[in-house]
């Protein structure tokens, strides 16, 4: 259908692995994870991953897990931005089983009410943590975690990030930032502690261990899982 | 109605006594804990400034203090790398105890009996306003310039005010003629306070007549007031300040009552008492007030025959006690009119007596001086025709807990009477608790500084009444100079800071390593002994270093 006609036109480029690739990061040659499919929220959309026929190189199964930082390319006013996001939830869909389509959300704390689906597949739920500028040299410039104000489309790309990306977009003033927290434990619900120490968990990777943020991120982390046990009345 | 630009805080509701509200403040408004604060009510129909003291203080809105989980870690870069902003999002609940308002009638304050509506808005009080109200200076309206006022003392101004912001002036006459107990741990500020006080009363709007009973050497700097302008009144007053070393202290004989000789006596025998009490009577109806113990023991003799076994051992505990000792005299004294004087400080140094003489001049000068002033107030013949206040270092030396010193009856009898009798006394001491409850809790005006002995933060509970839980809760955080003033001189009491002496303190302790070090160095300099023998000018080195 219309759909798969236009992820096979993107199936077309070349296709590089950038974690293998080192040094400079190029957004045009990362690994595409899928293409979304519908929206719960403003910052809350669903995204079906590529499967073998969709594309020419599916994302592998640790490229698409739970935690991973993706970006959607977003041309605004001339400019190329990257509206970032997360991987915070994935769902498997078998339409056979539920013969009328499945509303996959199990009650009105809906997390994905995707439409229609044909085949199998799988779900991932993104969560926008923010967004930066794509500049020349394929780098991201002027990260922020405010909200991003734009609407993503049916059939946008979702990008799997390479680290370096990950970093500089956590990275203000030398200073990491996660400054989205609250809106992503929101939009994540009973598995936003979970995605955080995630994040947490890749940010502290790819940081040198001596770097200073290295603490602040300890911090951070034993406050989000305090606050989680708290919540789930285990303290 | 009330200009919002000076609100710090907005009434939430009552508190848990029936005096005290809560209000909150955001953190911008830093209010500390003994802050006065005052809004406005309704009383009769006129609006009336009403104070309150802020006695608590807790945040109630702030950062997590999961945030500060690793002490190398800054709470506000925990903040900043989740987005929070740390501006503006403390804030505070703060208790408050409400005075009253200033009622000028009364001139004391009123309570409104009735606590601030929910919404009510604060503000922190002016300085002038409180300058006004909080001592007990009769004003007539609720702000005057209380520095054009004569009589009063700048002691110094509030501590949680900025230096010399909201100052403090007591009235003189107030903690002069009610008494004055300045307690406080070695050296937290009693004499350095106590200096500034005479400073102030020695100024020439109030000339008064001291006398210091010091007997540690501490006001020895006080004299640097003569020849200072500060000091001088325009029709040329200038105070004076007389010392008054131990060789001139002295006891006349006569002057001593049965009981202090009896005290000074070491335990005396029934029979022994019985003689001498009945010679002294004799001694003191005659004429003559110059006789010694060679006419009291004639007199003994004459009495009970010159071989009677207790009037000889009389004899020989009176020549040891009384007739060895230079403090006692068949004639000299101190003469009153020597120490007491409008516009004159009299120091009665006593740093080299025993406190066993110490109580005993004490006791025979505040007789005499108070005999002095009861004559003088019922119109009779009087050595001193004015008012007269004495301060004493060490008082509990003179007026014990424990009752054994002779002084203690004098002193009882002027600070329950002295009022009366323009007599006024003023003690300072260390331990509060072992100063007799009655003088104590006659002394109407408190300065208590800092205090950590709980027995002795007890003593002042107990008999400072004036004192709140509140601002008695303070004394063991203070630091010298800083005091909290209650009682007679005060609406309310109130933190101060007491100011800089304007004469140099005499008090502190001494450069121990600077000495030790020029000591040092001066024996370096000496040749020793050995070094003289080796040489062959010794002989004369060898004399110097004896001396
Ligand atoms: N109001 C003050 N301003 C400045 N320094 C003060 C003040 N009060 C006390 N001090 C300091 O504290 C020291 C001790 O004060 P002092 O009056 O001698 O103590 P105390 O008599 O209680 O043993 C003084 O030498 C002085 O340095
Ligand atoms: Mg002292």
């Amino acid at each position: 259908m219309h759909r798969s006609t236009t992820r096979r036109q993107y199936g077309d480029e070349a296709m590089t692995d950038t974690l293998a690739d080192g040094d400079s990061p190029d957004l045009d040659s990362c690994v595409r994870i899928g293409s979304i499919v519908s929206s719960n929220s403003h910052l809350d959309y669903v995204a079906e991953v590529y499967k073998e026929r969709d594309c020419d190189r599916p994302p592998e199964l640790h490229e698409r897990e739970f935690g991973q930082p993706v970006f959607i390319k977003k041309t605004v006013d001339g400019t190329e931005h990257a509206v970032m996001g997360v991987i915070y939830d994935t769902q498997l869909v078998d339409p056979d089983q539920g013969r009328t389509g499945p509303r996959l959300a199990q009650d009105d704390q809906a997390q994905f009410t995707p439409g229609y689906i044909e085949e199998r597949t799988t779900l991932a739920g993104v969560a926008l943590l923010g967004t930066a500028e794509i500049a020349e040299d394929g780098t991201i410039q002027e990260p922020t975690h405010q909200m991003p104000r734009w609407t993503l489309e049916v059939e946008d790309t979702v990008f799997h990030c390479p680290d370096q990306v990950t970093v500089s977009f956590h990275t203000v003033d030398d200073q990491i930032q996660l400054a989205y927290m609250d809106r992503l434990l929101d939009i994540a619900g009973d598995l936003g502690s979970e995605v955080i120490v995630a994040l947490i968990d890749r940010l502290r990777g790819m940081l040198p261990e001596d770097d200073p943020n290295q603490r602040v991120l300890d911090v951070v982390e034993q406050n989000v899982q305090w606050q989680a046990r708290e919540q789930r009345g285990m303290v | 109605m009330t200009d919002r630009s000076d609100v710090v805080g907005t009434v939430a509701g009552p508190g848990d006594d029936p005096n005290e509200f809560v209000f909150v403040t955001p953190s911008d408004k830093s209010i500390k804990t003994g802050e006065f604060i005052t809004y406005t009510v309704s009383v009769e129909g006129e609006p009336r400034s009403v104070f309150a003291r802020v006695t608590n203080r807790e945040l109630i809105r702030g950062l997590p203090e999961g945030f500060l989980a690793d002490p190398e870690v800054g709470p506000e870069t925990v903040a900043a790398t989740l987005g929070v902003p740390t501006d503006d999002t403390e804030l505070y609940r703060l208790t408050a105890t409400v005075i009253g308002y200033y009622d000028t009638n009364m001139t004391t304050f009123a309570n409104p009996r009735q606590l601030p509506d929910p919404g009510t808005p604060l503000s922190i009080a002016p300085h002038q306003q409180l300058e006004t109200v909080l001592p007990n200076l009769g004003c007539e309206t609720d702000s005057t310039d209380v520095t054009t006022l004569d009589g009063v003392a700048h002691i110094g101004w509030l501590l949680n005010r900025p230096a010399e912001a909201t100052n403090l002036h007591i009235p003189i006459e107030e903690f002069a003629s009610t008494h004055l107990a300045i307690l406080a741990s070695t050296g937290s500020g009693k004499s350095y306070t106590a200096s500034v006080l005479i400073e102030e009363m020695m100024r020439p709007s109030s000339r008064a007549s001291l006398l210091v009973f010091d007997p540690h050497g501490e006001y020895d700097t006080l004299a640097e007031m003569q020849g200072e302008e500060a000091f001088q009144g325009a029709d040329g007053y200038e105070p004076s300040i007389e010392y008054y070393d131990p060789e001139r202290l002295r006891v006349r004989i006569s002057e001593l009552e049965i009981g202090d000789v009896m005290a000074i006596l070491d335990n005396p025998s029934n029979r022994m008492q019985e003689r001498l009490s009945t010679a002294w009577r004799a001694m003191q109806r005659q004429e003559s007030r110059t006789w010694g113990i060679d006419e009291l023991i004639a007199e003994m003799e004459r009495i009970y025959g010159d071989d009677d076994a207790s009037v000889g051992a009389l004899e020989w505990r009176l020549r040891r006690s009384i007739e060895r000792n230079d403090l006692f005299h068949p004639e000299e004294n101190v003469p009153l009119d020597e120490i007491v004087d409008p516009g004159q400080c009299t120091v009665l140094q006593m740093d080299t007596l025993d406190q066993w003489d110490q109580q005993l001049i004490t006791t025979v000068l505040l007789r005499r001086m108070y005999r002095e002033r009861l004559d003088d107030v019922r119109d009779r013949d009087s050595d001193i025709e004015h008012p007269i206040f004495a301060l004493f270092e060490e008082g509990h030396r003179f007026a014990p807990a424990s009752g054994e010193a002779p002084s203690l009856g004098i002193m009882r009898t002027i600070t329950s009477e002295g009022r009366k009798f323009g007599f006024g006394l003023g003690i300072i001491s260390q331990r509060p608790s072992k100063i007799d409850q009655d003088v104590l809790s006659q002394c109407g005006t408190q300065i208590s500084m800092q205090i950590k002995n709980p027995n002795d933060q007890d003593a002042i509970k107990n008999s400072v009444e004036a004192a709140g839980e509140d601002v008695l809760r303070e004394l063991p955080g203070l630091t010298p100079g800083q005091a909290v003033v209650s009682g007679d001189a005060m609406n309310t009491p109130a933190l101060i800071q007491v100011r800089q002496r304007r004469t140099p303190h005499g008090a502190g302790s001494r450069p121990v390593i600077e000495e030790w070090r020029e000591a040092y160095d001066e024996r370096q300099r000496e040749p020793t002994q050995s070094e003289s023998a080796d040489f062959a000018e010794g002989d004369s080195t060898g004399v110097q270093s004896l001396d």
